[in-house]
């Protein structure tokens, strides 16, 4: 009994104890981990920013390397192109200025023609490329509508087999588009990609608006373009461009498809021009490579104006398709 | 999409119905309908030349003659070979850089200089192949005025200036360097999407963890990547047959050997005869066509193997 009582008496006294232990313990590990924390902490910070300064320094270094790369060509042209005489090695300003050469291209109809021809396409092949992607897109949208998915299928089916470069050009040349500039805006008047963008992209349009429309009494083209349409200003926008860019870019149907010189665009103009030398004589009195780096910067320009702003238009129009499901 | 279907298949009204009430929408289809048809369709009819001689106004049946023809032809062959070798080197180099500048652009602490970055290495990408190819025409020419050469001489590193575009040797490394010029940039938009997903809890348990950050890119950025890098190489491995216009505005012929394609070959075939005969240059296109076709219909299998959806 005693022993037990004993037991009893000094088992709270052992209880206090080991308290006090626990607590001095917690203490301690409290406090231990903090030291043990705050000295490694300051060397592995101090190390760690060691080791960010160094490779943050490299990787900057790298990267104004990359930028380098880039913009040194372009504005060694755009340099050039304002440089009367023949530029020789790596000068990058203009040692004798002139606006000739831009001058010899807007004043020699050879060269001038070609530039509004490349204006009048692309504005018109941007047109008629989205009138075609939001009709499409639009009508795809309908999934309650009969034959559907054969729509689909028949749209689908000219992403995967074309009839090839000459079956086409003989059809073209049927249909009386060989050497005529009309050409550029219909070859790029249809794309199935953008088309399907499109499509993906009316889709995030909540259905009940179109409902809405619908009780209203609207028809499906009030709709499309009362409701539709307004809504979609962005992806109008960034497919608008990459169909401009497209059509200004095209240098390889004009190649096929078009031999006279007034109905080519400008970028043809340009191949033919530094390719084979082919250059008008004019009375400004600029160097080749003046005329040439004037007319590289023609071809450039109208995107390098706008890219700056519309650059997040450029980038969306790729990620709606690779988002969305 | 399938809760759509379903309500399709349990609409009672009778089709007739359904379609009289969809007609605006037929409508609008129309002249995409009409135009698909006389654009697309109708050249796929003109496929039946490769089995005819098509020569002027000289058109009869010849049968399997053309393809013959073709697979004795040892500059189809070459054709061949270098589209697949261009091509494949072009996507897998451009891909590899892509990521690479992904990853370390990723690093970059400073939002500013990223977005600067980028916009930087964008810009190629919108200037057309014409003007590439224009742009380095000049700087690679013989002449006085050509600045690679001239820079070089200057520094002493060659006697002679080297002419880049007309040697066997060197017009495919220099062509791989130009597409990489135009195209890296462009390249980094898909990786960088992908990246942007990325949960930043993972960088932060991998900070607890005492992860440096080569490890973090090797052991988050880079897995996080590999899923995009498949997709893009597949999507890319379909159209490896198409490659045009990059190789025909800086081919010449002193370098077909090494830079025919054959799309160029199709297109000198034709438009640079004096008495072509289309239906061997159409039976040549059929052939790239059905490869093309293959590829396109393979690496769709691919995709929705990996990804779970197709690619068309």
């Amino acid at each position: 009994m005693a022993d037990i009582k004993e037991k009893e008496l000094t088992a709270p006294v052992a209880a206090d104890e080991t308290a006090e232990n626990v607590v001095e313990a917690a203490e301690s590990a409290a406090s231990e981990p903090e030291k043990k924390k705050n000295v490694p902490k300051i060397n592995t910070i101090e190390a760690k920013h060691s080791k960010i300064k160094v490779f943050d320094i490299i990787n900057y270094a790298v990267f104004i390397i990359l930028t380098l790369i880039i913009i040194i060509p372009i504005w060694k042209v755009i340099s050039d192109s304002f440089n009367a005489v023949g530029v020789y090695q790596f000068r990058l300003w203009p040692n004798k200025p002139t606006f000739g050469g831009y001058a010899t291209i807007l004043t020699t109809s050879k060269l001038f023609r070609p530039l509004l021809n490349s204006f009048i396409t692309t504005i018109a092949g941007t047109l008629l490329g989205l009138l075609m992607a939001t009709l499409g897109g639009y009508v795809l949208n309908q999934y309650d509508m009969p034959g559907r998915s054969f729509l689909s299928y028949f749209l689908l089916v000219t992403m995967i087999f074309s009839g090839g470069m000459i079956p086409e050009y003989l059809v073209m040349k049927q249909l009386g588009l060989v050497d005529n500039m009309w050409i550029l805006v219909l070859k790029h008047g249809m794309n199935v990609y953008n088309l399907v963008l499109m499509k993906n992209f009316f889709e995030g349009i909540p259905a009940s608006l179109y409902e809405a429309a619908k009780l209203d009494g609207c028809s499906p083209m009030q709709i499309f373009y009362k409701i539709v349409l307004p809504l979609s200003k962005a992806a109008l926008a960034s497919i608008g461009l990459m169909f401009a860019v497209t059509v200004w870019n095209d240098y390889s149907t004009v190649q096929i498809y078009i031999t006279s010189r007034e109905q080519a665009n400008f970028q043809y103009m340009l191949r033919v021009m530094v390719m084979d030398g082919d250059t008008p004589t004019t009375a400004y009195k600029v160097s080749q490579s003046t005329l040439y780096n004037a007319g590289i910067v023609c071809a450039i320009l109208p995107f390098m104006m706008a890219y700056p702003f519309l650059q997040k238009y450029f980038v969306t129009g790729v990620n709606v398709g690779a988002v969305k499901e | 999409m399938s809760k759509k279907k379903n309500q399709v298949n349990t609409n009672k009204k009778p089709l007739g119905m359904r379609i009289w009430n969809n007609r605006g929408f037929y409508l609008m289809f129309l002249p995409v309908f009409i135009f698909v048809l006389i654009m697309y369709y109708w050249p796929m009819l003109g496929i039946r030349y490769s089995f005819f001689v098509y020569k002027g106004r000289d058109i009869h049946w010849i049968g399997l003659q053309h393809f013959q023809s073709m697979f004795m032809e040892p500059e189809f062959w070459t054709a061949f070979r270098n589209t697949l070798v261009i091509s494949i080197v072009k996507l897998l180099l451009n891909t590899f850089v892509a990521v690479v500048i992904s990853i370390f652009l990723n690093e970059m602490t400073s939002l500013f200089c990223k977005k600067f970055v980028q916009t930087v290495i964008y810009l190629p990408h919108f200037m057309s192949y014409a003007v590439v190819a224009a742009i380095f025409t000049l700087f690679l020419s013989t002449s006085s005025t050509g600045m690679i050469n001239e820079t070089l001489k200057e520094w002493g590193w060659i006697q002679n200036s080297i002419d880049f575009l007309h040697s066997t040797k060197l017009w495919q490394p220099v062509f791989y360097i130009i597409n990489l010029w135009k195209e890296t940039g462009w390249g980094t938009v898909i990786f960088f999407a992908t990246l942007s997903g990325i949960s930043p809890d993972l960088y932060e348990a991998a900070d607890i963890d005492g992860a440096t950050r080569l490890q973090k890119m090797r052991y988050i950025t880079l897995p996080a990547l590999a899923n995009t890098i498949i997709i893009v190489l597949i999507l890319n491995i379909a159209k490896v047959l198409n490659i045009f216009e990059p190789v025909f505005v800086l081919y010449n012929n002193r370098v077909f050997e090494v830079s025919d394609v054959v799309s160029t070959y199709v297109y000198r075939k034709t438009f640079m005869t004096s008495l072509p005969d289309y239906g061997y240059t159409t039976a040549v296109g059929l052939f790239k066509s059905v490869v093309g076709c293959m590829l396109m219909l393979a690496s769709n299998w691919a995709s929705k193997k990996i990804r779970g959806r197709g690619i068309i």
